[in-house]
């Protein structure tokens, strides 16, 4: 795999939502990085993973996927089964872990036992192993957390957004979560993370991607002192 | 008294005798009835799905349209669909007036609001975080919309029966669409409605004692769905 291969570059983009306003001047994202959006409440992280994740389209500007520029809904499906975004309260379906984690791969036609041995190991990466039973709607906080990660990992994405992934959660699974996302990017996944947490950064080894009042402000390094990589 | 008594002793020997008559209305208004939903459930939850989770000019022109159509009388349905079946109307070489088929196209109209409108308010009310993430997943919005209507399927159920239990139990449309035929288009509410008029009370009363039955046997359905 080419660890310089761009796999997202936003190019001059700007995205209207009411009255808040998301500015990108310049993000080149490279396959097999682990990179960390940092800012204030309301500085638009959320909105920028929307956006990084195809789910909304910018009111100007360019977005390339995979080289690939994105201007078209049908296209943006297409793309969207390289990427995955795991919110920061996600969303269980009312089924079983198994079957929550068998969704996304049953719309990419991964069935049988490929599809079991995938599950299998994407619970046993975020230390679930035999939940595949389980009701979704029963399991504690944390544990949806994990089988949330895990439903995106299983997909083995291009490209995995998450928002606040770590955000309240216990202290004994923290280093669980963390060696799962760690052990990403040798695979060819790109992770981006929203979140306060500049040590997590450093603890994974990412880039920190600077967002304030909407706007990308800077990529550095994850190593202190912080280089700068691109304005 | 006695005779309500008599009458409803008779009642329930036809019933427990499987009078032939008796079966035969149960039969059609369950066959009528059954597929009219069928259909109602198809066009509806669509409907519903779309006008619930869409944003578009002329929704809220929709919802009323459909709260309207909710208390259509059965009558005026029966009335507009008499002048396109009859021979002088648009469909009148179809020769389906006083055809089981007449009925059904009556009740899929009375029924289909009613599916459109508990479907809105399923969706309407079901988690926002269902749709992006189904979507995050590699859904569609189409492939998207039908995750979130399993996720909401007691409130589709729901729609469901009380859809069918509208049908089940109107007259105005069964009995000017199909005209009441014995063994054909004779359903429970016409059956009784004539019997009655007839003098033949205790067989319009079995025919009561079984369509309450149905009627009971829906609500309680939908109040374990309520409640799930």
């Amino acid at each position: 795999m080419n660890f310089m291969e761009n796999i997202l570059r936003l190019n001059d983009v700007e995205l209207l939502r009411k009255s808040f306003r998301l500015d990108i001047p310049q993000l080149d994202l490279n396959a097999g990085h682990i990179y960390l959006v940092e800012g204030p409440n309301g500085a638009g992280k959320s909105t920028l993973l929307q956006l990084l994740a195809l789910l909304m389209t910018p009111t100007r500007g360019v977005v390339q996927f995979c080289g690939e520029r994105v201007t078209q809904e049908a296209q943006r499906q297409r793309l969207r089964r390289h990427i995955t975004l795991v919110e920061q309260n996600p969303y269980l379906f009312d089924k079983t872990v198994y079957q929550n984690l068998a969704l996304g791969l049953r719309l990419r036609d991964v069935r049988g036992d490929l599809q079991r041995r995938r599950i299998t190991q994407a619970l046993g990466a975020v230390g679930l192993e035999g939940f595949e039973s389980r009701r979704a709607k029963a399991l504690s906080g944390g544990e949806a957390r994990r089988v949330a990660l895990a439903r995106a990992v299983v997909l083995s994405p291009r490209l995995l957004l998450l928002d606040e992934p770590t955000a309240g959660l216990d202290r004994d699974v923290l280093p669980i979560f963390e060696k799962c996302l760690s052990n990403l990017p040798a695979h060819g996944t790109t992770v981006v993370i929203a979140g306060h947490d500049l040590d997590q950064s450093r603890r994974l080894g990412g880039t920190v991607l600077k967002l304030d009042r909407g706007k990308l402000l800077q990529s550095t390094s994850d190593s202190l002192p912080l280089r700068k990589e691109s304005a | 008294m006695d005779y309500l008594f008599s009458s409803l002793g008779t009642a329930l020997g036809m019933i427990m005798h499987l009078n032939g008559e008796v079966l035969s209305a149960v039969g059609t208004s369950l066959y009528t009835s059954v597929t009219a939903i069928l259909f109602s459930s198809l066009f509806g939850v669509a409907a519903g799905a779309a006008i619930g989770l869409g944003s578009f000019p002329g929704r809220g022109l929709a919802m009323t349209v459909l709260n309207t159509l909710m208390a259509l009388p059965t009558v005026v349905v029966g009335l507009v669909l008499f002048g396109l079946f009859s021979r002088q109307g648009p469909f009148g070489p179809l020769g389906l007036l006083f055809t089981p088929w007449a009925m059904i196209a009556g009740q899929i109209v009375l029924a289909t609001p009613i599916v459109a409108n508990y479907t809105v308010a399923a969706v309407a009310g079901a988690d926002p975080r269902i749709l992006p993430t189904a979507m995050t997943l590699g859904a569609s919005r189409l492939s998207g919309t039908w995750q979130l209507l399993l996720e909401v399927r007691f409130g589709v159920m729901a729609a469901v029966v009380a859809g069918f239990g509208r049908v089940i139990a109107e007259v105005g449309v069964a009995m000017m669409l199909g005209g009441n035929i014995r063994g054909y288009t004779r359903t429970m509410t016409t059956a009784i409605a004539l019997e009655t008029s007839k003098g033949e009370f205790a067989f319009g009363l079995a025919l009561g004692i079984v369509l309450m039955t149905v009627a009971l046997v829906i609500n309680l359905f939908l109040h374990q769905l309520q409640h799930r």
